[in-house]
Parts: C-alpha cells; sequence; structure tokens
C-alpha cells in the first residue's frame, strides 16, 4: 500500500509547487511491484522482480501549463526538481483553457483505492515456490501426449506475473482519490513445425484475484491454436462475410473510440468530427462504458485528471452519444467536459445474444473467421483501414480450413454498417468487453 | 561530472554488488545504472503552450546461470537497495540449479574499438527552452505558407540526455552519455469536404544543434511535399503484384522481413524462420544486408550496446549468404560467437536482448528508381510507410504504406496510401529481382516495440520485390 510517509511526500511536492509560484497543481503518485517468473520448454528460464514508482505534476503557472514526472522522491532532489518544473513552465506561452477540472464534476467516493475489490490480499503470501509452480503449471511442453499428429513442438515460452499497482491523486483543490489494482496473469506462446513450415499460438489469462485464473488453460490453448493453423494458406482474394473473434476484435472498436477523442475532434483528425448525437452506425450497435463494476479488472472510480467515472452509453441504437472531452479540451472547444477516455467499453449483444463465435457463424454462413491481426494501421482522419489476418474460412457456418498470409481493406463506418450480429462472449479479462462480430461484404486481398 | 560519481557509487560497491549477485551460485552478473533526463515542448494551435520535464533513474542487475536469467532492479541508487535487487536476481542460481547445464561465460569486448556515434556541437543544456518555440513556430508558418490547404499543425521537440554507466562480473566497467533529439510534425490538410493528416520527423543523436533551418526546411517540405497526392490518392485493387520500394523509409522491409528474425534469441529457441541458416543463400548474389550501430549521429547507434559491448557494424548477409545473426551475451555464448553489440534494453527496468540498430542494405547495380519503376508493367510503388509487424516463426510479416503510387507499363499512375502490405521474409528476400544503387538511411523516429521500446533507424535503396500481397478493394 501507498504509506503515510509517501502520501505525505506527495502533500509537501504540492506544497512546494504551491510555493514556487504555481496557482494550482495536481499530483499523481503510482507505486507499483511485479514478481514474473519466465519459462522455456517446461523450465524455468528468468525470475524478475520490478518495484517502480512514478510522481507525476501537472503545474499551473500565471496561465501556463506543464506536465512533470519523476522517479526520485528524496526530498532535496524533488524540490530541486519541482522548483525547476515551475521555472520551465513558465518560459512557454501561456494557455488560458489550462485548469483543473471543477471540483464537482471530481471523484469523492475512492477514499482507500479498496472500494472497486480489485485488490487481492492473497498476493501478499505468494512464495517464489508458488510463482514457479503456477508458472510451470500453465506449461504442456512436457506433455507430449496433448501434441497434436504431425507436427514437432519447436518452443514453448511462458510468463507467470503478479503485481499490485495503486494510485494517489491529489490536486490543490483539495481532491484525493485512490485505486489500488493485483493482477494475476499468465501468457504462453507456442511454436510448432509441420512439413517444414512454423505455426505459433498464444494464449494467456488476467485476473485481479488469484482464485478467478484459468492460467492450466493457456499451455494447451496456445498449442491449440498454433496446430490449428498447420496447411494455412491465403483464400484468394474477394468480398467475405468476416467474423472477428472475441479474443481481438477490440481492433475494431479502438479506432471508433479514438476518434471520439477531443484531441483527435480539435486537430480535425477524426473521422467522426460532427457526429455527436448522428447515426453514425447501425441500429443495433449499442457501446457502453461500465467503468465501475466491482470486481471487474480496469474499472476505475477516476480518470487521470481525478474526474468521476460513470455509467454512459457511447454509441446507443447507432447514435453516437459522447465525446471524451477533457477539461483542456472543453476549454479549448466550448463544449461540456466528459471524461477523458473510455475506462472498461463493452459493445452489447445484437442478434446473437447468449452466442460464441460458432453461432455468429452459423448466422454469417460463408466467410472468414479472423482470429488474429498481423499489423496494420487506420487512418484516423478518414477511417480508412488495412490490416494482415490470420483464421479460417467457414462455410455453411463451419470451419473449413486455416488461412494467413491475407490483407482486409475497407473504412470504418462502411464495415460497422455491414454490422450482422455481436455476440455475448466477450473476455472479462480484457480492459475492453468486445464479444465476436460478424460484418457483411469485407475486402480480403491475398 | 564522471558517471560513477553521479551514481554515488565506488568501484568497491560495484566489486561488492557483483559478488552479492553471485553468492548463490551465478555464472555471470552485470549491473546497469541509468540516469535519463527528458524534455518535451510542444506548438499546438500555433503556440507553444505545454512543456514536460522528466526524470528517469535507477539500476538493473542481472545475474545468468548458464542461459537463465535472474533480474531485478532499484529505483535509487543508494547501496543498500542495490544489494537487495542484486540478492533477488541472485536467486535465479538456485531456482536453475535443477538441472546441470554448462556454465555462462562471456568473452571481453576490449578488443573491440568503440566508436564516437554521437557528435554533440551544442549541448541540450546550453540551450534556452525559451528559444525552442520560435523553431516549432516557424515549421507552422512555413507549412502553412506553402500549403492553403493547411487545418491544423502540432509540431513537438524532445530531447534526451542518458548518463549510463556499466560494470560485469569480468571487470570490465564502461560509461556512456547518449543524447537524442527528436522533432515530429503533425499537419492536418482540408480539401472540399475531406481532410488528411501527414506526420514526418526526423530523430537524431546530435546536441541542439538539431534545430536548425535545414531540419525545419526539411520537415517542411516533406509535410507539404504529397499533399496533391494524398488527396488524389485510392485504394488500388488488391492482390500478390511486382513491389518497388522507394530509397529511405522502405527499410522496414528489412526490419520486419529479416531483421527481427535474424536477432539471437529467436535462433537460440529454434523459434525463427531463418533458425539453422548460417551459411545458406536466403537472396541473389551482391545483396549486402547490415546492421549498424556505428552511424555518426544514426538514432539507432550505440557507442556501446546495453550489456558494455562495442557497437559494431554486423554484416548479416553477404552476398546473398546469411553470415551473421544479432547477438547479445547470451546468444553468443550459446552459438560459440563473439556478441555483435545487440545486446539493447529501454531502460534499467528491463534486461538487455538482441535488437536491432541501423538496419540497411548496401546500394546495388541495377540502375535507379526510374529504371525498376519501368520495368514493371502492372504493380506498385511504395515511399512512406506507418508501422509494421512480423510472425517470427511463421515469417508473415506486413507493413502499413502511408504513400505509393500505382505503376502501369513501366509509369507512375493513380497514387495510393493506406493500404497493408503482407509478405514472407525468406520468400521476400528471394524475390528481390532488382537493387538500385540510391541508398538512403531514413532519419524518422523509427521504434521498434519488441518486448521493449528502442530507438532504432533503417534503410534502403530502391528495390524491386518480385510478388507481394498488397491488400485493396
Amino acid at each position: 500500500m501507498i504509506s503515510n510517509s509517501e502520501t505525505e511526500i506527495v502533500s509537501r511536492a504540492l506544497q512546494t509547487a504551491l510555493d514556487a509560484g504555481a496557482q494550482k497543481a495536481r499530483i499523481t503518485y503510482s507505486k507499483s511491484d511485479e514478481e514474473l517468473v519466465a519459462t522455456l520448454n517446461g523450465e524455468v528460464d528468468k525470475v524478475t522482480r520490478c518495484t517502480d514508482r512514478s510522481l507525476s505534476i501537472a503545474l499551473f503557472a500565471d496561465g501556463h501549463y506543464g506536465s512533470f514526472s519523476t522517479n526520485n522522491v528524496e526530498p532535496a532532489a524533488l524540490d530541486a526538481f519541482i522548483r525547476k518544473a515551475v521555472d520551465i513552465v513558465r518560459k512557454i506561452a501561456p494557455d488560458p483553457c489550462r485548469d483543473l477540472p471543477d471540483p464537482q464534476r471530481c471523484c469523492h467516493d475512492a477514499l482507500t483505492g479498496l472500494e472497486l475489490g480489485l485488490t487481492d490480499p492473497a498476493r501478499e503470501s505468494v512464495t517464489p515456490e508458488q510463482r514457479i509452480r503456477a508458472a510451470l503449471d500453465a506449461s504442456v511442453f512436457n506433455r507430449r501426449n496433448e501434441l497434436p499428429g504431425g507436427c514437432t513442438l519447436i518452443s514453448e515460452e511462458g510468463e507467470y506475473s503478479d503485481s499490485i499497482y495503486e494510485t494517489l491523486l491529489m490536486d490543490s483543490n483539495g481532491l484525493c482519490c485512490r485505486h489500488s489494482e493485483t493482477s494475476f496473469d499468465y501468457g504462453v506462446e507456442t511454436t510448432v513445425e509441420a512439413g517444414g513450415e512454423k505455426y505459433s499460438g498464444y494464449w494467456w489469462d488476467s485476473s485481479s484475484h488469484a482464485a478467478d485464473g484459468d492460467h492450466s488453460r493457456c499451455g494447451r490453448e496456445a498449442l491449440r491454436k498454433a496446430a490449428a493453423q498447420i496447411g494455412s494458406e491465403p483464400a484468394g482474394s474477394g468480398r467475405y462475410n468476416m467474423v472477428v473473434d472475441s479474443e481481438v476484435a477490440s481492433k475494431l472498436v479502438s479506432p471508433l473510440l479514438h476518434a471520439l477523442n477531443a484531441f483527435s475532434l480539435q486537430q480535425n483528425n477524426s473521422f467522426l468530427t460532427g457526429s455527436l448525437g448522428k447515426k453514425m452506425f447501425p441500429e443495433g450497435m449499442t457501446l457502453m462504458d461500465f467503468p465501475r463494476i466491482p470486481g471487474q479488472t480496469c474499472s476505475k472510480y477516476f480518470d487521470s485528471e481525478g474526474v468521476a467515472t460513470a455509467d454512459a452509453p457511447i454509441i446507443e441504437e447507432g447514435v453516437v452519444r459522447e465525446y471524451f472531452v477533457n477539461s483542456y479540451m472543453s476549454l479549448k472547444m466550448g463544449v461540456a467536459p466528459t471524461v477523458e477516455a473510455a475506462t472498461r467499453p463493452k459493445l452489447m449483444p445484437w442478434k446473437g445474444s447468449g452466442m460464441r463465435h460458432d453461432g455468429i457463424l452459423r448466422l454469417c454462413g460463408d466467410g472468414i473467421l479472423v482470429t488474429d491481426f498481423n499489423g496494420g494501421n487506420c487512418n484516423q482522419a478518414t477511417g480508412d483501414f488495412s490490416y494482415g489476418i490470420e483464421g479460417f474460412l467457414f462455410r455453411n457456418g463451419e470451419i473449413v480450413r486455416p488461412v494467413s498470409g491475407m490483407l482486409v481493406t475497407g473504412n470504418f463506418l462502411k464495415l460497422w454498417d455491414g454490422l450482422i450480429a455481436a455476440g455475448d462472449d466477450a473476455r472479462p479479462c480484457m480492459s475492453k468487453l468486445i464479444p465476436t462480430v460478424g460484418f457483411a461484404g469485407v475486402d480480403f486481398s491475398g | 561530472m564522471k558517471n560513477i560519481e553521479r551514481f554515488a557509487v565506488t568501484e568497491d560497491q560495484l566489486r561488492a554488488l557483483v559478488a552479492e549477485g553471485l553468492k548463490d551460485g551465478g555464472d555471470w552478473c552485470d549491473l546497469y545504472f541509468e540516469d535519463t533526463v527528458y524534455n518535451d515542448f510542444l506548438l499546438r494551435d500555433s503556440e507553444v503552450s505545454s512543456a514536460g520535464y522528466h526524470v528517469d533513474r535507477g539500476c538493473g542487475i542481472r545475474v545468468l546461470k548458464g542461459e537463465k536469467t535472474g533480474y531485478a532492479y532499484a529505483e535509487s541508487t543508494a547501496y543498500e537497495d542495490l544489494v537487495r535487487a542484486a540478492r533477488t536476481a541472485a536467486s535465479i542460481a538456485s531456482v536453475a540449479s535443477a538441472k546441470a547445464q554448462p556454465p555462462f561465460r562471456s568473452m571481453s569486448s576490449a578488443q573491440v574499438r568503440p566508436n564516437d556515434c554521437y557528435p554533440v556541437r551544442l549541448s541540450w543544456d546550453s540551450f534556452d527552452c525559451g528559444g525552442f518555440a520560435p523553431f516549432l513556430k516557424g515549421i507552422e508558418a512555413g507549412i502553412r505558407s506553402r500549403e492553403s490547404r493547411t487545418l491544423k499543425v502540432i509540431a513537438m521537440l524532445s530531447w534526451s540526455m542518458s548518463e549510463i554507466l556499466m560494470y560485469n562480473s569480468l571487470g570490465e566497467l564502461t560509461t556512456d552519455s547518449r543524447p537524442l533529439g527528436s522533432i515530429s510534425v503533425q499537419a492536418v490538410f482540408r480539401q472540399g469536404g475531406r481532410t488528411e493528416m501527414v506526420n514526418v520527423s526526423r530523430s537524431l543523436r546530435t546536441g541542439a544543434e538539431l534545430i536548425c533551418p535545414e531540419v525545419a526546411e526539411d520537415l517542411i517540405s516533406r509535410a507539404v511535399g504529397g499533399v496533391d497526392r494524398l488527396f488524389e490518392a485510392r485504394r488500388p485493387k488488391g492482390g500478390q503484384m511486382p513491389v518497388v520500394m522507394g530509397a529511405g523509409a522502405s527499410g522496414i522491409l528489412l526490419h520486419e522481413a529479416m531483421g527481427h528474425a535474424f536477432e539471437a534469441d529467436f535462433n537460440r529457441k529454434g523459434q525463427s524462420v531463418f533458425a539453422g541458416k548460417t551459411g545458406t543463400r536466403i537472396c541473389r548474389k551482391g545483396i549486402n544486408i547490415i546492421d549498424d550501430g556505428t552511424l555518426p549521429a544514426s538514432r539507432g547507434s550505440c557507442n556501446y550496446d546495453d550489456e558494455g559491448v562495442p557497437g559494431q557494424k554486423t554484416y548479416m548477409v553477404t552476398d546473398g549468404i546469411l553470415t551473421s545473426y544479432l547477438h547479445d551475451r547470451i546468444s553468443a555464448w550459446s552459438c560459440g560467437v563473439p556478441p555483435t553489440g545487440n545486446g539493447r534494453r529501454e531502460s534499467f527496468r528491463y534486461n538487455p536482448i538482441p535488437r536491432m540498430r541501423a538496419t540497411y542494405m548496401e546500394s546495388g547495380c541495377d540502375g535507379s528508381l526510374d529504371d525498376l519503376i519501368a520495368s514493371v508493367r502492372q504493380g506498385i510503388f511504395v515511399d512512406q510507410f506507418a508501422n509494421g509487424q512480423v510472425k517470427i516463426g511463421e515469417g508473415d510479416f506486413t507493413f502499413y504504406v502511408k504513400s505509393g503510387a500505382l505503376i502501369e507499363n513501366g509509369r507512375l499512375t493513380m497514387p495510393v496510401k493506406d493500404i497493408n502490405i503482407i509478405g514472407n521474409g525468406p520468400q521476400a528476400l528471394a524475390d528481390i529481382e532488382a537493387v538500385a544503387g540510391d541508398l538512403r538511411i531514413d532519419e524518422s523516429t523509427w521504434t521498434c516495440g519488441k518486448e521493449q521500446s528502442v530507438a532504432v533507424s533503417c534503410g534502403i535503396p530502391s528495390v524491386l520485390i518480385g510478388r507481394l500481397t498488397v491488400g485493396g478493394e
């Protein structure tokens, strides 16, 4: 936990900033501790301990603004750092739009950081031996009977880590809020060889409580995914229905969230400029933000300005309901502030309630199931995108064969306009709850 | 200030820390002290109204037992904190001891002469930060004066100085002072109801002499140079076709298609598509591909890597033959070769792993870019990129094209943009049909994200690849 003496350091730093000439300031003190065990081919390969702390300070001095950070919180060094920061801030142009958020909008119910139930006290008693056992339990390298026929296991890399991350945010308006979260993470990457070609598969799991993770599945799933790609090749260029597995579907939502951020909108660098209140997406598409669900990874009561988060529709029945506008952009654009970003966005099921990707495949009939993306990008100004993919060709809702070496290309507005269904299988361990989604008429090259 | 004084440690303490790390039976211990100061100034809406100043300081301690790694770091250089980190790292020896393995040994790198790759003429500290504003404003003014369709300009100047001290169980004490200055410009243009965005940047390991009219002019001319093409550009019809890659930024091909697969950790583990292929022909005769840590001022250069090994020029491919992987100390020991100076890390928080530096291909003798374009009946030319990625085992790589043009009957026709290109590393190398004589190293802010973010650069002469898959409609 962030100790009383560390809290005192933050309070003192805030006062030093004001004494040095800043009229307002915000300090965010972050602290984390992580223990990691990596395995290679069923043996321990690496043990690591990471202990971090960082003090970030936003300074508002005579209309000037700057953001600063240091990991040296020794009193004399911190004092010198803050005074230098105030000196730098005064040398740049003033910006009347910079200010702390209105205290009325700020979070006043994150007093201990434990309110969301994301901290597992069991982490404190995890021993080095237990970490090694957890890491090795996720490995199947020494269980060759699980290896599919016709392939050779080339390597298996696994990683177990447990960590605690804590934040204390204070500002000169008297705001003080805290967040604390533990995390138990597993990931395995497996490479197999068949017919002279190599294929890799990856699986991971994460939970804020040790008892909630299913790590023993990681090695098996990674191996299954690698083996499933054996013999993959392009399916041929053309227009296909596309189903994107929940494991990777957030790739199709992130650009929307980015385009709804005021930093993009204010710079005219958004394909969703002028979209607030307008129907830009199909009627069945509803994207919510549920930032305050207790026990759910990545839930949080406040954003980086200390503004309180709240449940809110981002896109409702296809209509854009929210721009993400922080205090700065609010004044710059002359619009009401909201929060700076979505915390835990969830794409609601549509025509696919209760469905996993099997059900969505049946709804879509024929097409390509995307299980992984390989590179690519989106033009934020236009919404045009192009991504490498791998996955499976399916017909009549059934997998036919693996595909790789293909590209999917289009425009995000047009893509979402072709939404066929959204399932109900988002993985709770992910920060964005995006289920398997199906789209009609997407251009593939290969 | 000498770096050993900067970190308030003595040589006796360095030796004692290494001894502490080896106490449980480790074969090797090294210490990596870092003190980095990072500054940035941002121009937005025609004013430099945001600044940043960041300090990051600490020490990472690594212990090796065979090929196994123990790693811990302290965010202070107080001796008692360092001892604690050394003890944590030391624990690998007891964990790894269950199975007998040969002890790790690393060669001394004393015989390799270090370079001075950081030609600082004007210290960043000596430059008043108030002076940065006119430079950034000048860039915006230049863009607006030459391109009436300019809507918004964001320009950012950042610079960092990292003071490094390394010590290892061979008793090698190494110091390095690494500058890095970068200027990034994002410009948004509007024509009719359509907006398009351009990003350009320049990044070098120099001092504040980077703030000069020549660099401003370079950024301005590149920002406005392709605006007409941008508004004319369309999506091509996708599929497999010949691709001519223009000199410079197309070096991303080498980085993604082969550079990562040549990083020896992937080969030590047998994962790379190029594993076990040293000494075999992987592309046509005459092609030389290099990873170079010695280019003066290059973003990817290093006087020493992050294991204290001098930066070197490493031929990965010589006359079409795979001649060397890129090694850190662990993979070099595993392969029985000297380390190549590729052991790099993002900061003291990370253990070093094999990473690229400046990766490029030497000029060929197949004429000029125009000759390459003229030789293609139906294909595509590409010259600006956003990002790339590779799947190491499969060798499948992609890169995202920001600008290019169709080639029809040997001539450039319709501009294209926003397409991904995908290929397979070994196949793409084998399919290089022509290499022009116009090698150019690109000086943009390339950052490689393999587990950790590391500054790199890349370059290439214009090349013709017989067949890649191009995204499109």
